[in-house]
């Protein structure tokens, strides 16, 4: 018995001094280069809805909510809210320990002037749309008002597509992509140089929020170890991974799957798997025969097999899930799944002939990704099966874009849903509102959404929800094929790095 | 020579003239929204109309003509859509890093292509020659972009010599600059080596089977002075030119090397406006690549004059 006692003391001293050593371990110091595909547009975060921007600017700049590592909203600069019982006022005490990177103290003034602008010149509307008013109510008090209630506006708020983010009253004056890039986050902006970097460096005077216990998504407590943190814009694939191997970069943002398999049996380098990181989606032009007969999608939906599609498209980097949102998710949902991933053709063939589809081609249009080129092609092969003939038009993402933003001149078009499920349900909702995505106005999502953003008790939003996804499949608006990831890869002296939508450069530090 | 300048200059503006029409009409045939591009995929038919209105999208073809001419006869090539700046300061920001990068190439291509030229010219059909003329096969085949990556992977990589890319400008850290540029130009030089080695080596055989040399040879003066003295001179017009026609591949090449190499120049500029339809950026940067090809053909032309007397610009 003693011995057993003896024993569990030791074990308990072992691991105590291993989480001891491990505390010891984060050191302040190191410079840390980021490999990123494509050069951020702007770093003024509120006009800019790319993910290149929101991997710099959100080291920058804070929001007054923000998500945490399951996306919900949870206050950052905001200290919590008060909603009225009607959902249209909502009150926003403002921490007062908050100093931006240029000294100045937050105050309320900050706050409706960076949200004022945003109703303005942000570059995504939507999210502020429901605002009437913003005041300041106090030095350190905001309140806004909404033209109707909204259960979203938490969501928008905290939302990181192109985040609400927090400016100085003076720089929140100027025009778009004018202002001096000045945050609050726990980096501060040093220098942009075009085509080639950013480079940022720890802000020591950064207050993290108190209510925060450690990382935990875009909230929670920032810790900068790192002096400096440099984003390099690299086009080419081979060269990022080049990089690496040289030493020139700490971090590729993302790699392929043979290279990440490489890398990963190499023990300089550490791998990570970042997924869900998307939902590949599959799009029908519903504002023309044959895609616009619901028999017709029903058909080709019961036809795929969608674990075909993402073990093609996204080898050893996928998962399959009916759901529209990912995993965690609050209103994550499988209703529906039963006609999900069927691969069944006697039915799709039953559907197909009850159809006004009598043969022809359809167009499948895509844009050269890679990925989204294989799903066009399993896709293509399967219904070939089952009788449609698919033909298939690869062009870059601006053509692509400008074809599916039309009511002709395709049926088929595919590509990711990222930042949409890591919104919510009011985001992945919104893109077949209006019948924007299948091009033909579709009233029950209509419905459902509309009554979705005014409901603000979270059992009926949820049946709201569910209701939606259901009439997804029931109606095959459009299909998911599954979530993808992606591989990011580092040196193995980068510790403590987790991997999230953005490679974030708070909480790691740099071994010698 | 002042003639010739004059009426060089103004053929030159007729071509300008020509380029800019052109390179509006391309664009405007090449698919694609800069709107839809520059928005996400969920943006709403008002964000986009929004956007193409500011843009100056929405004006019918001849109105956005008029008005593409009307600004760069004032200088003016136009904002860029995504940059946030003016086209022309894009463009100067990035211009000195290209023509370097460029001029490096160069430098390199012709003094290695004229020396490998002239010693297979001088050992016309023994081994030498055929060494040479090999390794010229063997560079004219290779892509710029796979021989940037396998620089990258022996000299960065391996042997850990040199930096994989980036850069550093040089008044930032000369030797810094320095060790950035060496592989990129390396890269862009070497495809044109075999370029201008061929013709070093024709032109320096023709010349070399000229009655003077063998005259020259004849009075017992040493080989080297003989082939650098009398018969190098002589063969430097044809050198000269294909030194021209290389300048305007190395800026093309610079393309794909900056991309490579992420090297901020150029090259990144128009590709980067290529894949975001920045249509300003592009328009401004065609228009702009062709006044640097007209300059050099115009240089390339007066130093014809300057080597070879006999030639008169008139």
């Amino acid at each position: 018995m003693a011995k057993h006692i003896i024993l569990k003391a030791a074990v308990i001293a072992v691991i105590a001094l291993g989480g001891a050593q491990a505390a010891l371990a984060q050191r302040k110091g190191g410079e840390v280069a980021i490999g990123i595909s494509q050069a951020p547009p702007s770093l003024d975060a509120q006009i800019t809805s790319a993910q290149a921007a929101r991997n710099v600017t959100l080291h920058i700049f804070e929001t007054l909510y923000a998500r945490d590592e399951n996306a919900k909203p949870v206050p950052e600069l905001a200290e919590g809210v008060t909603i009225s019982p009607d959902g249209k006022t909502y009150v926003f005490p403002i921490r007062k320990d908050v100093a931006f990177h240029n000294g100045k103290k937050l105050d309320a003034a900050d706050v409706v002037a960076s949200l004022e602008r945003y109703r303005k010149i942000g570059a995504s509307p939507a999210l502020v749309a429901a605002i009437d008013t913003v005041k300041a109510s106090g030095e350190h008090e905001v309140t806004v008002t909404l033209k109707q209630a909204q259960s979203t506006f938490l969501d928008n708020l905290s939302s990181p597509r192109a985040p609400i983010a927090i400016y100085p009253a003076s720089e929140a004056a100027k025009e778009a992509g004018k202002i001096e890039i000045i945050g609050t986050g726990p980096y501060k902006f040093v220098e942009y140089k075009p085509d080639s970097h950013v480079k940022l460096a720890r802000y020591d005077a950064y207050a993290p929020n108190p209510k925060g216990t450690g990382r935990d998504g875009f909230a929670g407590k920032k810790e900068a170890f790192l002096d400096s943190v440099v984003f390099r814009f690299m086009p080419e694939g081979g060269a990022r991974t080049a990089a690496l191997e040289a030493g020139q970069i700490q971090f590729n943002e993302t790699v392929d799957g043979p290279t990440a398999k490489r890398l990963g049996t190499d023990a300089r380098f550490t791998v990570q798997k970042v997924v869900p990181f998307g939902l590949q989606v599959i799009k029908f032009n519903q504002a023309q025969p044959p895609a616009n007969d619901v028999n017709f999608r029903l058909a080709v939906q019961a036809a795929l097999d969608m674990e075909e599609i993402m073990a093609i498209s996204y080898a050893d980097i996928y998962q399959m899930d009916p759901s529209w949102l990912y995993p965690g998710a609050a209103f994550h949902s499988t209703i529906g799944g039963d006609k999900y991933n069927k691969a069944d053709l006697k039915l799709a063939k039953e559907l197909l002939g009850k159809s006004s589809y009598k043969g022809g081609k359809v167009t499948f249009i895509v844009d050269n990704l890679r990925a989204n080129v294989d799903t066009a092609t399993v896709v293509q092969q399967k219904l070939k099966e089952i009788g449609i003939e698919v033909e298939i038009a690869v062009s870059d993402w601006p053509t692509v874009s400008k074809i599916g933003f039309t009511p002709t001149n395709w049926t088929f078009w595919t590509h990711g849903f990222g930042i949409e499920p890591y919104e919510g349900p009011g985001s992945v909702m919104a893109p077949w509102v209006n019948g924007l995505s299948q091009q033909a106005k579709d009233p029950e999502i209509d419905r459902i959404a509309a009554a979705f953003n005014a409901e603000l008790d979270e059992s009926k939003r949820k049946a709201l929800y569910d209701a939606f996804q259901k009439h997804m499949y029931d109606a095959a608006v459009a299909m998911k094929a599954g979530n993808y990831g992606i591989f990011q890869a580092s040196t193995a002296k980068l510790k403590n790095f987790k991997p999230y939508r953005i490679p974030r450069m708070w909480g790691v530090w740099l071994e010698p | 020579m002042g003639s010739f300048l004059i009426r060089r200059l103004a053929g030159a503006f007729l071509v300008l003239a020509l380029v800019s029409l052109m390179s509006f009409a391309l664009i405007w045939l090449v698919p694609g929204d800069p709107a839809a591009a520059f928005l996400d995929a969920s943006a709403t038919p008002e964000q986009i109309a929004t956007l193409r209105s500011a843009l100056g999208l929405d004006l019918s073809l001849p109105q956005q003509m008029l008005g593409w001419y009307g600004r760069i006869l004032s200088g003016d090539l136009g904002q860029s859509i995504l940059l946030n700046r003016s086209v022309s300061a894009a463009l100067i920001e990035r211009l000195p890093v290209t023509l370097v990068l460029a001029a490096l190439a160069l430098a390199f291509a012709v003094v290695v292509g004229v020396t490998a030229g002239l010693v297979a010219a001088v050992n016309h059909n023994r081994w030498p020659d055929q060494a040479v003329m090999t390794a010229v096969l063997l560079g004219l085949s290779v892509p710029d972009f796979w021989l940037g990556l396998v620089m990258v992977l022996v000299f960065a990589v391996s042997l850990g010599w040199l930096p994989s890319g980036g850069f550093t400008s040089f008044t930032q850290s000369p030797s810094e600059w320095l060790r950035c540029m060496i592989l990129p130009a390396l890269t862009l030089g070497l495809v044109q080596v075999g370029f201008i080695a061929r013709m070093a080596r024709a032109s320096m055989l023709d010349t070399l089977g000229q009655d003077y040399v063998r005259t020259a040879d004849a009075k017992g003066l040493a080989k080297l002075r003989v082939v650098l003295g009398h018969a190098l001179p002589n063969a430097l017009i044809p050198i000269l030119t294909v030194i021209g026609i290389v300048s305007g591949a190395l800026l093309g090449g610079a393309v794909i090397v900056e991309q490579v190499f992420s090297i901020p120049g150029i090259g990144r500029l128009i590709v980067g406006a290529i894949a975001s339809r920045d249509f300003p950026v592009l328009q401004g940067g065609l228009l702009f690549l062709a006044v640097v090809y007209l300059s050099i053909n115009l240089v390339v032309d007066i130093l014809y004059a300057v080597v070879d007397p006999r030639v008169r610009l008139a």
